[in-house]
């Protein structure tokens, strides 16, 4: 069953296309991932898929929801963690999980199991009682990849969740990204890191100039261009 | 509503960080230690009354001039002795700013009703700043004044010996009445504006600070949540956008009213440092007056006045909660706020200076069409019972306040909240 459908999906901002006609499929469970130079619409797909922006033209579709119309009820059934994010720095690490549980939770026992959830996922113990603004960048991306996760969305769209972060630090949250799959959440990324691609999504779309160029399983890509790896696909279908 | 609260508690603890808290403490200590150091040096420096006389006449006018001066509270130092150089020079009078020099023939001139001068001398010793100098001119006028009033009389006395005096003195009296509306007191202007100046004095830099640092809370908020990107997460959550945006004018109001309040009470205590209970004390002599005049605040005043400076702060809210968003980082605030700034400050100096009344037709439309005004000139109001003045002031700033929150969710709903920016110089 597909999770997500884009169809012919258009975004114009004044005089600019910043994606242009752009079409995918995510079934249900899947980690899939978008990846293309800087600037070729990946961030804008993404916020769209959020509903934090509006499709000029084509349709998107979340579990059979509308983007345009059901806006408030999909965001109740996805997650999005936007590239290079922060969390509030005068709230303790504790306090934020607490709070973003709050918006997505009515019930008091809901919020305190998410939490602990959270807290668990991101393995910054006691760090956790301090405010946000002691993190190390690593400390703060886990943090919000827990915070993006812990609610058990349905669907999680995660704009380059390993920015900038360190081997360890990459290596937990890839294996963190890749066990919520596994328990059934679905997953749509988006990266510049061609192993971490190659390592976590069941399929990825190679996107430039706000089009897709190719789309399948990494290995159907690499066989299809006859290349060793990914790089060489991505370089091969980008020049 | 829930969600609200958990919104506004967030909000509170992301504006109210102990930075702001420890500069406001720091901000009471300075405005109160100022206050008390100022007030204490004003005080010894009125204390000290002190002129040192050359009198070369050694007349019995001049004995009466100098007489009069230690009636009038002056301690007189005679330096005769010597002329002016020796006694400007002299260890004893080093301390000293006010000398007065009473030339040779005073009481000859007098007779033949010629002008004698009599020359004073003011010495700056240390600097030409703070309360010194001023005290000195102001003596020197009140000595000058007490010698022309004593020779005045001399003078009346040496023509008519049979002569009332004090009638010649003062052949008129003159009674001041201020009438306000229908009401009519026997008060001096002076009084009533002094007591006016008293009730409105701080309101207007309170309602300054309160607008201002509001104004600015709530755009550093906006603009960090798009700096940040936290703001990208929570318009991808199921919350109402309404709560977002009442979340943060709710949290901005409040540590406002707080702050204004800190500052208020600094501002207080940096006056009444410097002021004693001057002002106070005269307008307890004319009470009577000021109640005949209706010249006091009842409760329902206070009402009124509360609920325009609340409509004042939320207009400024609502405005700022725009810029923010036209805002692309923290740093840009500076910047965007400065058009929110120069309708405050026009709507806060102009009537200090001006009457709105007597002002010109473009002056007043532009003044009342800034919705801060009504709120700096409710009291000026209240305190005249033009209570329709204040009504509609406030209807006007609701209207005011409803269109711009009307905008600002307009903002929210949509995708402008992330695509709208000003850019300013090279920031990323």
């Amino acid at each position: 069953m597909n999770a997500v459908i884009v169809s012919n999906l258009i975004k114009k901002y004044k005089n600019f296309e910043a994606v242009k006609g752009l079409s995918f499929n995510i079934k249900e469970g899947e980690i899939f991932a978008l990846v293309g130079p800087n600037g070729v619409g990946k961030s804008t797909t993404l916020k769209i898929l959020s509903t934090i922006l509006s499709p000029t033209g084509g349709s998107v579709e979340i579990f059979g929801l509308d983007v345009n119309k059901d806006s408030k009820k999909i965001r109740k059934i996805i997650s999005y963690l936007p590239e290079e994010a922060g969390a509030y720095k005068n709230l303790t690490g504790h306090e934020y999980l607490k709070f973003m549980a709050s918006i997505f939770f009515r019930d008091k026992r809901r919020v305190l199991k998410t939490v602990k959830y959270g807290e668990e996922l991101c393995g910054l113990k006691d760090k956790l009682k301090d405010k946000v603004k002691t993190y190390s960048k690593g400390m703060t991306r886990k943090l919000l990849l827990s915070r993006a996760v812990m609610i058990n969305p349905r669907f999680a769209i995660l704009d380059e969740p390993t920015s900038g972060l360190d081997i360890l630090n990459s290596f937990e949250i890839r294996k963190t990204i890749k066990q919520l799959a596994k328990d059934g959440m679905t997953v749509l990324l988006s990266s510049h890191n061609m192993l971490e691609i190659e390592f976590l999504s069941d399929r990825m779309g190679i996107m430039n100039d706000g089009k897709l160029l190719a789309c399948g399983a990494p290995s159907e890509l690499k066989n299809k261009f006859s290349t060793d790896n990914l790089e060489e696909v991505f370089i091969k279908l980008t020049r | 509503m829930r969600i609200f609260f958990i919104l506004l508690k967030k909000e509170i603890k992301e504006m109210l960080t102990i930075q702001l808290i420890v500069s406001l403490a720091a901000m009471l200590f300075i405005f109160h230690m100022i206050g008390s150091v100022v007030g204490k040096q004003t005080k010894a420096s009125a204390a000290r009354n002190n002129v040192v006389v050359l009198d070369f006449d050694k007349s019995e006018l001049s004995k009466r001039i100098i007489k009069g001066l230690a009636d009038g509270k002056y301690m007189v130092k005679d330096a005769s002795a010597g002329d002016l150089a020796d006694a400007l020079s002299n260890h004893e009078y080093e301390d000293e700013s006010f000398f007065m020099v009473i030339g040779k023939g005073l009481e000859r001139n007098f007779k033949l009703e010629k002008k004698h001068t009599i020359e004073v001398y003011a010495r700056f010793s240390k600097s030409l700043s703070g309360y010194s100098s001023s005290f000195s001119a102001a003596k020197i006028r009140k000595a000058i004044g007490r010698i022309n009033k004593d020779l005045g009389v001399y003078a009346l006395e040496k023509k008519f010996p049979s002569a009332d005096v004090e009638f010649m003195k003062k052949p008129v009296l003159i009674e001041e009445f201020v009438v306000i509306g229908n009401a009519r007191a026997r008060v001096s202007v002076k009084k009533v504006l002094a007591f006016v100046r008293s009730q409105t004095y701080f309101f207007p830099i309170a309602v300054f600070f309160l607008v201002f640092m509001a104004a600015q809370m709530i755009m550093t908020a906006i603009a960090g949540e798009k700096e940040n990107k936290t703001l990208e997460t929570l318009l991808s959550s199921p919350i109402d956008r309404k709560a977002l945006i009442m979340s943060k004018l709710s949290a901005a109001a409040i540590i406002a009213v707080l702050l204004s309040g800190g500052y208020m009470l600094g501002m207080r205590s940096f006056m009444s440092g410097i002021m004693g209970q001057a002002v106070l004390g005269s307008a307890l002599f004319t009470q009577d007056a000021f109640i005949q005049l209706g010249l006091v605040i009842s409760a329902a005043g206070y009402l009124m006045i509360g609920i325009s400076v609340l409509f004042c702060i939320l207009c400024a809210l609502a405005i700022a909660l725009i810029l923010g968003v036209l805002s692309e980082d923290v740093k840009s605030v500076g910047v965007m706020i400065t058009p929110l700034m120069m309708l405050i400050m026009i709507s806060y100096l102009l009537p200090m200076f001006i009457d709105i009344g007597d002002a010109s037709f473009v002056i007043k439309l532009l003044l009342y069409a800034i919705p801060f005004t009504h709120a700096f000139i409710a009291p000026q109001n209240i305190l005249v019972q033009n209570y329709s003045a204040v009504m509609w002031g406030i209807v006007y700033q609701a209207v005011v306040f409803g269109v711009f929150v009307a905008i600002a969710g307009k903002i929210f709903s949509g995708e402008a909240l992330l695509t709208f920016k000003l850019r300013f110089g090279k920031s990323k």
